[in-house]
């Protein structure tokens, strides 16, 4: 509704509505303003030891030391490239998959008890044999990443797939489309709202991953920094990296979400 | 007439884990060139089936369907529109499936939309289309490959009572203006009358044809017939066969 013309009462509920939707945000930024600041006082007035817990001052003089001895962006590099390149075959390679067993009934209904064994087990239980046969470099850890979305991003596009309009189907068989036809026609760009929502599942399998990995070997990483600065109890280290990782995954998050926003607009 | 689709001694059964059902016994019927046929019958009687069968989706299990060389257009109960294209790609759909999309096709098909008053919606996309324009944009779709006979199956049913007869006009009066053969399953008794030049009456499952009527009329336009004395005469033998 289009109205040059905006009443009273409309002109209050706008104001209510914004006056909400500011009230939660300050509400967001309180909260996390309110624990920094008992977490630094508590730490500064020896209420905890802040040799196990940090403290916010800590953390951020790490960050900025690693920032200036050059080694913060080798870090968070490693993982990214790790957890990007993970991400990435997991969900082509998903997709391709999902594809294939789609067109086939019989492979599909063959292999349904592999995918749901495979589903199951935890992948960490494989970290020992993916050393042995990845060696100790990246490619272990991108293995390790490529292992946790896989499946789950086959299972959720076949979903998408195979929850394809019985009617639409019917429709396109009236027309004489053949299988390829319905699959470009029809499957696929009706299963889009499945593949971002698989997107946005993988985001987060892929950093489980990487992380996971590097906690199984790696020389350098955010992963790396959490386990080494464990076993050398520099807590400081591991509070850092765990925040550096909140940005990051947050930050590729948001960027599926503006991916959705831009396809959704596009509809 | 010549015919363009003929039900010879047609049975189809159906096959699942509980056991066979049959769907359709020995059904015969014709549909004539330029004919408007309704069949009804209750709901869950196999309708669909046949419908499907005339489209040559299904294959029967006892005897033949025939129609020699025909080309046959569906239109389901709801339109059916892909909400990603916009009205003008939906319509061309049916010509990228039969690879038949040249120019001069596209071109015949922008011209019928344009007709029958859809030129201003053909950048639009479905959702901002009442349930009655996408009906039609629909029908225009069923149209833009030029069949020969389209088979309707209840293409109303899912409007609301309002825009279920402005639509049944508007859909009758462009078939009879592109001069299409139709045949339409439906249930609902006033629709089959509105519209029909023929009426067959299917029983319950299994279902046989139990009778078959010429409908006859001095106006054509439904919402003209619906207002007719015969209309309720009509209205009340049918009704009486498919309870019966």
């Amino acid at each position: 509704m289009k109205n040059e013309l905006i009443s009273k009462e409309h002109l209050a509920y706008l104001r209510r509505v914004r006056g909400k939707s500011v009230a939660v945000n300050i509400a967001r930024i309180a909260i996390l303003f309110l624990f920094l600041t008992l977490w630094e006082l508590s730490a500064q007035n020896a209420w905890i030891n802040p040799f196990i817990t940090s403290s916010p001052s800590r953390v951020y003089k790490t960050i900025v030391d690693l920032y200036k001895n050059g080694s913060l962006f080798h870090h968070v590099g490693t993982t990214l490239r790790e957890t990007l390149l993970g991400f990435a075959i997991a969900v082509v390679l998903g997709y391709v998959i999902a594809l294939i067993l789609w067109w086939s009934d019989a492979l599909r209904r063959i292999t349904e008890p592999y995918f749901v064994v495979l589903n199951a087990l935890p992948k960490i239980a494989l970290g020992p044999l993916i050393i042995i046969w990845f060696g100790t470099g990246n490619e272990a850890i991108v293995f390790m990443t490529v292992l946790i979305g896989l499946i789950v991003a086959i299972l959720n596009m076949l979903n998408g797939f195979m929850a394809t309009d019985k009617n639409k189907l019917l429709l396109l068989e009236s027309m004489g489309a053949n299988k390829l036809q319905i699959l470009t026609k029809l499957v696929i760009p009706s299963s889009l709202p499945n593949f971002i929502s698989m997107l946005k599942i993988n985001v987060g399998m892929a950093w489980i991953g990487s992380i996971m990995g590097e906690y199984i070997v790696s020389k350098a990483g955010i992963g790396y920094l959490i386990v080494y600065g464990g076993q050398v109890f520099k807590l400081d280290l591991v509070m850092s990296a765990v925040v550096i990782l909140c940005v990051l995954a947050a930050a590729m998050y948001a960027v599926v979400a503006l991916i959705e926003r831009l396809v959704i607009k596009n509809k | 007439m010549k015919e363009v689709l003929r039900f010879d001694n047609v049975s189809m059964h159906y096959h699942s884990k509980q056991g066979e059902t049959v769907a359709l016994e020995k059904v015969n019927f014709s549909v004539a060139e330029g004919e408007f046929v309704a069949i009804i019958g209750p709901s869950g009687c196999g309708k669909t089936t046949l419908l499907s069968l005339a489209a040559g989706l299904l294959t029967p299990t006892y005897g033949k369907v025939i129609s020699d060389g025909y080309s046959f257009g569906y239109m389901l109960q709801k339109d059916e529109l892909f909400p990603w294209r916009t009205i003008e790609k939906n319509i061309f759909l049916p010509l990228e499936i039969k690879r038949a999309n040249t120019s001069e096709n596209r071109s015949r098909a922008l011209s019928l939309a344009e007709k029958y008053g859809l030129k201003q919606f053909l950048k639009n996309y479905p959702s901002s289309l009442s349930g009655g324009m996408r009906q039609r944009a629909a029908l225009i779709r069923t149209l833009a490959v030029d069949p020969d006979v389209l088979l309707l199956d209840e293409p109303f049913s899912a409007l609301d009572y309002q825009t279920r007869l402005s639509v049944c006009d508007d859909v009758y009066k462009i078939i009879r203006n592109e001069k299409k053969t139709a045949l339409l399953i439906t249930h609902d008794i006033s629709e089959a009358i509105s519209v029909a030049d023929k009426i067959f009456v299917l029983s319950h499952r299994p279902a046989k044809i139990v009778a078959e009527h010429v409908i006859e009329f001095s106006e054509t336009e439904p919402l003209k017939r619906r207002e007719n004395k015969e209309f309720s005469r009509w209205f009340e033998v049918l009704w009486k066969e498919l309870n019966g």
